[in-house]
């Protein structure tokens, strides 16, 4: 009950005061009222206070009636006026302590959805605990599955509680905690035993953090006064912890949602990334496509590109000579030397069929014959180390054309394969067998040659070559940058000669061609291209020319 | 001269509310006046001129709003501090209740610990 000041009651209220005058008046009843403190607050003394009357409110005097006898129903009357005002303060002053807690919970409210983050909310509550709460400390402490054990998300105020030993001792918090019951504990000697909080505390007011009837933890607050905490403070403790609850477990969930989906995604990258090398990214991307997942049986677009085939020499009698082991180690090896160089100038390796590889360089011819240039003095790289390790040098032919091409996805719904379809595919194979029988390293066709910055390697034109199943045939020319200095050497020099053969050649004059050539092979003798001429200009000359000639060799095998 | 505080509020729990915040101020010899609508609020700041009015924005008739541009702008009323109180939720009022002049705004449900210091704050009793 307040303290009720007559003063301030009969002050206040002007109209009880002129009241309980003209009341006293009407009655004929001389009386004044005093307070506790002999202070006249109403009326005029006379003189006489041997009629004194207690005004009380709950055996509690606040004043004096005096001067009159009949002053005694005053005082009652008075008594009870008190007493109605005492009621009314003691309800309006517990009406704003709850008003206190409602706006307390509309500000956590507010704060709590200002976060989602576990560890952030954890904190705000705690902070709004000891605000509205006189405590000297408080932890928050949650259960961690996958560790098994408490943790301290949380803390505030004097360091009065060891989170170490909180987490040591989790089973034995749990069993002090697991009933669920929120509650203020002031026999704590065992916590202090174990360390968990300091000496100097006396007690601690706990409430447990519940969702769906699972306890997930608790906040706690320690306090180094008895008596510091009241049943009204475990009810505002109670009801943050409520609101927290729901709060961190949609967090939590929340965070290990995320955690979850940047795993899957990093699996998924992986997938594509792996998935890269087995189908070329290029491949993907001519047909508009950002990854392997986006094509589509039937997808196809068409190109203008230059296709490469490089081949290496004999292999078949070259792996007959080594075991499956040696065989695949000697490809693998080869390959992975080769590879690195096509991607160095904007090409990409379509296919590898055993000795073979075909790659294709979508941007311009030249890329193309400088990587083949490139290829072929990496095969002598290769080369000199295996005469180093003892083993025969090997020897590898390069045929590129430049033509429309279509890149596309076939098979069924069920096996796909990128496919690479066109006239411009077997060109290139083809030139690249043709190798073999020009004894040349390097053989392009003129669709290439317009794409070429002709001075900056060492050409000869071949004449023309008539492949199997073509209507046309197609001019040939031989790169010889790749090949060894020597041979370069003795090319140049005789490259004049070599053409003015060549023309004599194409327009029948196989008299002069004869002559030529010969030439060429004294002054060069290691032009085994000049031979080949040589020894079919010299049939021709005995043997005429079928009918219809044209000039180009003629491809008898694919 | 006696400080005056003016509390109006058509809602008779938020009149006593705010009245037991303040209740200590009793003794710093503050005299405390009410009023339940915006008509009856005018005549008492007209006629009592107390130093500060706490003003309940959402009142039938006439509402706080009203009230304050009344009296800070058309009346021009000195030494009134004026503090306007709304629900949560309706803090757009917040430009308007600087267009009517007034001197704090303060959302409801209030803080009592807050309340208490301003108006210690306003009256110099601090």
């Amino acid at each position: 009950m307040s303290k009720i000041s007559l003063r301030q009651l009969l002050g206040k209220n002007k109209e009880l005061n002129s009241f309980l005058l003209q009341l006293a008046k009407e009655l004929g009843i001389e009386v004044w009222i005093e307070d506790m403190g002999e202070n006249v607050v109403m009326g005029t003394p006379t003189g006489s206070s041997l009629f004194s009357y207690p005004i009380t409110s709950n055996e509690e005097n606040v004043g004096w009636v005096k001067g009159d006898k009949k002053g005694e129903l005053i005082a009652g009357l008075l008594s009870q006026l008190v007493r109605k005002e005492a009621e009314k303060k003691s309800l309006g002053s517990e009406v704003l302590n709850l008003y206190q807690e409602i706006n307390v919970i509309f500000n956590f409210s507010e704060k709590l959805s200002q976060t989602i983050e576990a560890d952030g909310i954890a904190q705000i509550t705690l902070d709004q605990a000891m605000h509205s709460i006189p405590s000297d400390s408080g932890i928050m402490v949650l259960w961690d599955n996958e560790k098994g054990q408490l943790q301290v998300p949380a803390t505030s105020g004097k360091v009065l509680f060891d989170p170490e030993r909180i987490r040591d001792n989790s089973s034995l918090l749990l069993r002090i905690g697991l009933s669920g019951q929120s509650e203020i504990i002031n026999d704590i000697s065992i916590l202090k035993e174990k360390g968990i909080v300091r000496e100097n505390v006396e007690s601690l007011m706990y409430a447990a953090m519940k969702v769906k009837h699972r306890i997930m933890g608790a906040i706690i607050l320690a306090a180094t006064n008895t008596e510091q905490f009241a049943a009204a403070h475990l009810k505002l403790l109670v009801t943050l912890a409520l609101q927290s609850s729901g709060a961190i477990e949609s967090a939590r969930l929340f965070e290990s949602n995320i955690r979850e989906v940047k795993e899957r995604e990093e699996a998924i990258l992986k997938i594509h990334e792996a998935t890269k090398k087995f189908v070329p990214n290029e491949f993907i991307r001519s047909l508009g496509k950002e990854a392997i997942t986006d094509v589509r049986l039937g997808d196809q677009v068409e190109k203008v590109v230059t296709v490469l085939f490089t081949d290496i020499r004999d292999f078949t009698s070259i792996s007959e000579r080594m075991t499956p082991e040696e065989n695949f180690h000697f490809v693998s090896s080869f390959n992975a030397r080769l590879g690195p160089i096509i991607r160095s100038h904007n090409g990409f390796i379509n296919q590898y069929l055993g000795d073979s590889i075909m790659a294709i360089f979508p941007n311009s011819a030249d890329d193309a014959l400088s990587a083949a240039v490139r290829m072929q003095k990496e095969v002598h790289e290769f080369n000199r180390e295996r005469t180093a390790a003892g083993l025969e040098p090997i020897k590898a032919g390069i045929g590129m054309h430049t033509g429309s091409l279509i890149m596309g996805i076939t098979g069924d719904n069920f096996r796909m394969d990128a496919a690479t379809i066109s006239d411009t595919v077997n060109t290139a194979s083809r030139l690249e067998s043709l190798t073999k029988h020009y004894i040349a390293d390097i053989l392009l066709s003129d669709a290439s040659l317009l794409q070429i910055d002709k001075s900056r390697v060492h050409l000869r034109y071949l004449g023309l070559v008539q492949l199997k199943g073509k209507q046309e045939p197609i001019h040939v020319y031989e790169c010889f940058s790749g090949n060894h200095s020597s041979d370069i050497a003795g090319k140049e020099k005789t490259l004049s000669l070599f053409n003015e053969a060549i023309g004599h050649y194409l327009t029948s004059d196989f008299e002069n061609s004869v002559r030529a050539f010969e030439l060429v092979t004294e002054l060069n003798p290691g032009d085994h291209t000049a031979k080949f001429f040589l020894s079919s200009a010299t049939k021709y000359l005995s043997k005429g020319v079928p009918e219809n000639w044209n000039g180009a060799i003629e491809m008898l095998i694919k | 001269m006696d400080k005056k505080i003016l509390i109006v509020d058509d809602e008779a729990h938020i009149r006593m509310l705010i009245g037991q915040t303040l209740e200590e101020l009793e003794d710093e010899g503050v005299e405390f006046l009410t009023a339940d609508n915006g008509a009856s609020a005018l005549e008492l700041i007209q006629t009592e001129k107390p130093h500060l009015v706490f003003l309940d924005v959402m009142m039938p008739r006439m509402n706080g709003m009203d009230v304050c541009q009344k009296v800070k702008k058309e009346l021009a009323i000195e030494d009134v501090y004026i503090i306007l109180l709304t629900a949560k939720g309706q803090e757009l009022d917040r430009q308007r209740g600087q267009e009517v002049g007034a001197d704090v705004y303060m959302t409801k449900p209030f803080d009592p610990e807050v309340l208490l210091s301003k108006a210690k704050q306003v009256l110099q009793l601090d």
